[in-house]
């Protein structure tokens, strides 16, 4: 019998055709079962090197894991790498067989063989699982102080993974550990520099003690490997010791002006920066010198130094944005590299580097970035669906840009303008506008225009909805801009490329939904609604999203409403045929929309106000759904008929003839007003402004009596937070204040069910539950037991490693600082109530701002939650001028609204009085409470 | 640390698959998918542009402050995914590193070698890096550790199989290895090459 080798496997499958592969495949692994069940050794070795490789081709090998343990335990040394080769491979965490290896491992380590045991290192650093991490720490840290330094060495890196799996070794090992830093032997103690920088990343504070021995490398080793890592291992530890910040600048200076190695010198600037030694005194000199380190990268030739050099400043910006500033030029450019890798860094670097002054020339930037150009030359060969994508881009961009076309021949797309990277750069934009509640813009019509731009040149259709989130945002919380968003908006509407290319995926028509919504809501500042109403309702606006459909219902009907109301104020009788003839229109196109098929236009079609029911059926015969919206104009259109019926004998006489089908209505008396009173019929539908709403009402609604989120539902957990749980209902305090708040008390649930220990203290103390020191001391008792217990449940993950050494700290005993930068929303959430601001304060906060532009920043609170918060005025940023007081229509939200989307998640809290903050006083609490007591009970 | 070592030729196929610390997000099926992802990104991007990949569409599959490093020799690329706790710079001199060392113990090293000894291949790696930690850095000293367990393999599997000339089960042979047919090995039926073929 001759069996197939790798090679002969190998070169079988380099000769097999695309087509046959399969095949070849499932008749080798066919060879393979039947091998490994041989009892001759190296038959069964072969089998599994085969297996192992095409498990590298993506065919599953798992089925004969027990097989590769048997290997492993072959006691021929190149059998046994097989086998261990395959056990790195193909072993996951959760193989179960790996259970089998703890005494093939033992035996391994233990060998007499030096080969024997690299291996064996090599493989259990791979495969080892807290178990083995338990069984072989004992034979592992005796390994550390092994006769030979190449054991030692992977000795040392295994412990790593030891620590990582059975984090309870690390007492026992660290002293080991630590004297391996001054090991004769340099790839020893590089290794150990490299196990503690690992360790270090988590919680470096531990490792302090370690600094002095670091230095000592530091100052004499020349070996730049070691001295990278010795660099990072000092950066993450300096945070935790000034002095140490103090001592390293000395040798990192010198270090950073002589060392010719680039990749050093990179790390030094780097640790320099995260380490925080640019900041205390002659910090500056030595940022000065790093930025103009990383400025030489940034020009240098060589693009992984641009690469770097872009990553490093970006980390810089926080603590020294002037420095970067002077290099701002360059930067930008990089964000038209050709190479994606510098463009996404460059992007990070430019969105944390955006003020108010370079904000508008930076996104301008980035907007022209996104428009197709012909002068984007590269020399990657675009892609058939590429070549599409911007043909399709040419198309809407022509609209808003108006840059001239020729793009029938246009040049290769930059191929690597991806769309996951256009949206990205979109998304940057957006973010870097919208950051810290539109800080750095100061032109919000600027930015309005941005955002219209953009949905124009994206040419990504995922970002629409963000443009649309942002845009109502905008609009609603700066009333400034509100006449010009409107005008944009009809620009928008206007569009008939845009809303014929809606369907295409890479358009970003979404932005009609905004626009729809945005002059429906504010068409008092349009010139023409009559004109408007109509477009809303054109044929083509079937091709849209349902979604978008109905708002553009909404809106068309808002419009209409506000027209028709506002000619009735000068109400003028030659009007009247325009009127009837707008409503004529208004049915003609709706009639349309009731045979869409989409429900929900259906539904909104027929979604207004009932009309009178002696209308009914009578002339909408022809659509069997009641359809409302058709009821309400009709209604309209006989009204009106019947207003001119009334003139007719009078002065208008060209006028068509009375409609006479109507007989029921003619018997009722319109005499007061000289209009016809049904102008004012879909008026209603607009009442009250729609404002931001501030983020935290929901948190205000109190929880129910009698409804305790703290019980559990499962019993078995209770075991292991009881403790928890006695503490806090030791104090009566405390409990009577978790029942008096919603919050609280939806926040104490919500930590419970994390566990988490230290949160929960925090927020007592937030609560002003003060704890004697006795009760410190059975709480500490208690809790130790308590992880203790954990530790031997199986089912419990201990999330928090014990190895910490270092005393816990006592969280009680941090004193509790006001932080009085913090705006007031968050001061409040945090330690409850805070006392009215004065009148004075609050006229002293306008007087500093100096542009005319109104931003909420907080939205509003329902008049209907009772808000503990609600006395303190809103924080109106930059305005002199009055703010709304409307508090009496902010509360009614026309059901007509769409509320329930597009509204964007308000992140901020800088104010939560909103609108009737202003000198009302606490309103009731919400009578929702009753309600929602009887539902939970 | 270094989360995983790929190397794949410039048609995508997989010369080596190493994961010291795989992606956790990923189902199997995904995890195999990944290196033909990272070929598809890698191999669109001229030799000009620089070593590290920032690719917007692999964000979900590292945490964020994971970078791939690569390189590419003749039609190979080496592709280092790493973290932040490694120098990007340091990780380009050290597939430098990964690859003198395989020229050393290749001679001349060019794809076919890593397509026909891919069991060695992992063993010059284990060389330079264990469990995701850089061992070793010095190519004459990872040169001898390569060379002294090659040793330990063969003289192992000489004993075992004392009519064979040179092995082949281990992988542990020299180039041209599996070429050589003798009537000897040939009985013995371990020597690889023609005899199946």
């Amino acid at each position: 019998m001759f069996e197939r080798t790798l090679s002969d496997l190998i070169r079988g499958l380099r000769a097999s055709s695309k087509k046959d592969e399969p095949k070849f495949i499932s008749l080798a692994i066919n060879e393979i079962r039947s091998e490994v069940r041989s009892k001759d050794m190296e038959l069964k070795a072969a089998a599994i090197l085969k297996l192992t490789y095409l498990d590298m081709l993506g065919y599953d090998m798992s089925w004969a894991s027990f097989h590769v343990v048997e290997v492993m335990s072959s006691s021929k040394i190149h059998l046994k790498a097989v086998g261990y080769l395959a056990a790195v491979q193909s072993f996951k965490a959760d193989t179960d067989v790996i259970m089998l290896t703890t005494n093939t491992l033992k035996k391994d380590i233990a060998s007499p063989h030096p080969a024997d045991i690299t291996i064996a290192l090599d493989g259990l650093s791979h495969i080892v699982t807290p178990d083995l991490g338990r069984d072989l720490s004992h034979d592992l840290i005796a390994m550390l102080n092994h006769s030979r330094p190449r054991i030692r060495k992977r000795a040392i890196l295994m412990m790593y993974k030891v620590l990582m799996k059975y984090p309870e070794v690390l007492p026992h090992s660290f002293n080991r550990l630590r004297e391996k830093l001054d090991d004769p032997d340099s790839g020893v103690v590089s290794a150990t520099v490299n196990v503690l920088c690992e360790l270090a990343r988590r919680d470096p504070q531990y490792y302090l003690p370690l600094a002095p021995q670091l230095f000592d490398i530091l100052t004499k080793s020349s070996n730049n490997w070691m001295l990278i890592k010795v660099i990072k291992l000092l950066g993450a530890l300096a945070p935790f010791e000034p002095r140490l910040v103090k001592k390293l600048q000395k040798p990192v200076t010198d270090l950073i002006s002589t060392t010719p190695a680039v990749s050093l010198l990179y790390e030094c600037v780097h640790t320099c920066i995260i380490g925080g030694m640019l900041e205390g005194p002659g910090g500056n000199s030595l940022a000065k010198t790093c930025i103009d380190k990383l400025a030489a990268f940034l020009r240098d030739p060589d693009q992984n130094l641009k690469y770097i050099s872009l990553l490093a400043m970006a980390k810089i910006v926080p603590s020294h944005p002037h420095l970067v500033a002077a290099h701002q030029d360059e930067i930008i450019s990089s964000i038209e590299d050709q190479d994606i890798s510098i463009r996404m860094r460059a992007l990070d670097l430019v969105s944390s580097m955006v003020t108010d002054y370079n904000l508008q020339s930076i996104v301008q930037r980035l907007l022209a970035y996104l428009v197709p150009s012909q002068e984007s030359t590269t020399s990657a060969l675009p892609s058939a669906a590429q070549s599409l994508a911007r043909t399709a881009a040419a198309v809407t961009s022509d609209m808003s840009l108006a840059t001239p076309v020729t793009r029938a021949d246009a040049s290769p797309t930059p191929s690597t303008l991806t769309s996951a990277y256009r949206l990205e750069v979109c998304r940057r934009i957006i973010t870097m506008c919208s950051r810290d509640a539109y800080e750095n813009v100061t032109d919000f019509e600027w930015y309005l225009s941005v955002l219209v731009d953009l949905a124009y040149v994206s040419n990504v259709g995922s970002i629409g909805r963000d443009i649309n989130d942002k845009l109502l945002d905008v609009v609603v919380r700066v009333r400034g801009v509100r006449t010009f968003a409107v005008g944009l908006m009809l620009r928008l509407l206007n569009d008939e490329i845009l809303l014929e290319n809606c369907r295409d995926p890479t358009s970003c028509s979404e932005v009609l939904w905004a626009a729809a919504w945005i002059c429906g809501e504010y068409c008092s500042e349009l010139a023409s609604p009559q004109e408007l109403a109509p477009l809303l309702l054109q044929p083509n606006v079937m091709l849209l999203p349902d979604e978008t459909i109905t708002i553009y219902l909404q809106s068309a009907l808002k419009i209409f409403g506000h027209w028709a109301a506002e000619v009735s104020k000068h109400w003028d009788e030659g009007l009247l045929p325009e009127i009837k003839d707008q409503v004529d229109k208004m049915i003609s196109n709706l009639d349309r929309f009731t045979t869409s098929p989409h429900i929900e236009v259906q539904e909104r079609v027929s979604f207004f106000l009932a009309s009178p029911a002696h209308l009914h059926s009578e002339t909408l015969s022809r659509t069997a759904q009641a359809s409302n919206i058709f009821q309400l104009l009709t209604f309209m259109r006989v009204d009106l008929s019947k207003h001119q019926e009334k003139l007719a004998p009078s002065s208008i006489s060209n006028l068509e003839s009375p409609n006479s089908s109507l007989p029921s209505l003619s018997k009722t008396s319109w005499a007061e007003p000289s209009f016809p009173k049904s102008l004012y019929l879909i008026r209603p539908l607009h009442v009250g402004e729609l404002n931001a709403i501030a983020p935290q009402p929901q948190a205000n609604v109190r929880v129910p009596e009698g409804l305790d989120l703290g019980i559990r539902i499962l019993k078995t957990a209770g075991l292991l937070l009881a403790h928890e749980e006695g503490i806090e209902n030791a104090s009566p305090t405390a409990n009577r204040r978790r029942k008096g708040k919603g919050k609280a008390e939806d926040e104490s649930a919500k930590e419970k069910s994390k566990g988490t220990k230290k949160k929960k203290r925090d927020h007592l103390m937030a609560e002003a539950y003060i704890e004697n020191p006795g009760d410190a001391a059975a709480r500490e008792k208690r809790r130790a037991e308590r992880i203790a217990l954990m530790r031997d449940d199986p089912y419990y993950l201990v999330d928090d490693p014990p190895h910490r050494s270092a005393p816990q700290d006592d969280v009680d005993s941090i004193p509790i600082i006001r932080l009085d930068d913090l705006p007031s929303g968050v001061r409040t959430r945090a330690f409850g109530p805070t006392p009215v601001l004065s009148r004075s304060s609050y006229t002293s906060l306008r007087s500093r701002s100096s542009t005319p532009v109104v931003v909420d920043r907080g939205g509003e609170v329902s008049a209907d939650i009772h808000t503990p918060t609600s006395a303190t005025p809103p924080v109106s940023l930059k305005s002199p001028t009055t703010q709304p007081s409307s508090s009496s229509a902010s509360g009614f939200i026309p059901s007509t609204k769409p509320l329930s989307r597009g509204f964007p998640p308000y992140e901020l809290d800088d104010d939560d009085g909103g609108k009737n903050g202003l000198g009302v006083s606490a309103p009731e609490p919400i009578q929702v409470t009753r309600v929602k007591k009887k539902v939970w009970a | 640390m270094i989360h995983a070592v790929l190397i794949f030729n410039t048609t995508g196929t997989s010369r080596l698959t190493k994961f010291y610390l795989p992606p956790s997000s990923l189902t199997p099926a995904q995890k195999a998918a990944l290196p033909a992802q990272i070929f598809h990104l890698v191999s669109a991007r001229p030799s000009s542009l620089c070593c590290f990949l920032d690719a917007p569409s692999l964000s979900t599959t590292w945490e964020p402050d994971t970078r791939i490093v690569y390189r590419c020799y003749a039609t190979l690329f080496f592709v280092f995914v790493v973290d932040s706790s490694e120098s990007e710079l340091g990780i380009l001199d050290l597939i430098q590193v990964f690859v003198e060392s395989l020229d050393r113990a290749f001679e001349n090293v060019c794809e076919l070698d890593l397509v026909f000894h891919f069991d060695q291949v992992h063993h010059i790696l284990a060389e330079i890096i264990q469990g995701g930690l850089v061992l070793e850095t010095n190519v004459d000293e990872i040169a001898s550790a390569v060379s002294e367990s090659r040793k330990a393999r063969k003289e192992s599997y000489s004993a075992a199989n004392p009519l064979s000339l040179a092995g082949s089960t281990g992988g542990m042979g020299q180039r041209g290895a599996n070429s050589i047919s003798t009537p000897l090995g040939w009985l013995a039926g371990k020597v690889s090459g023609l005899t199946s073929g």
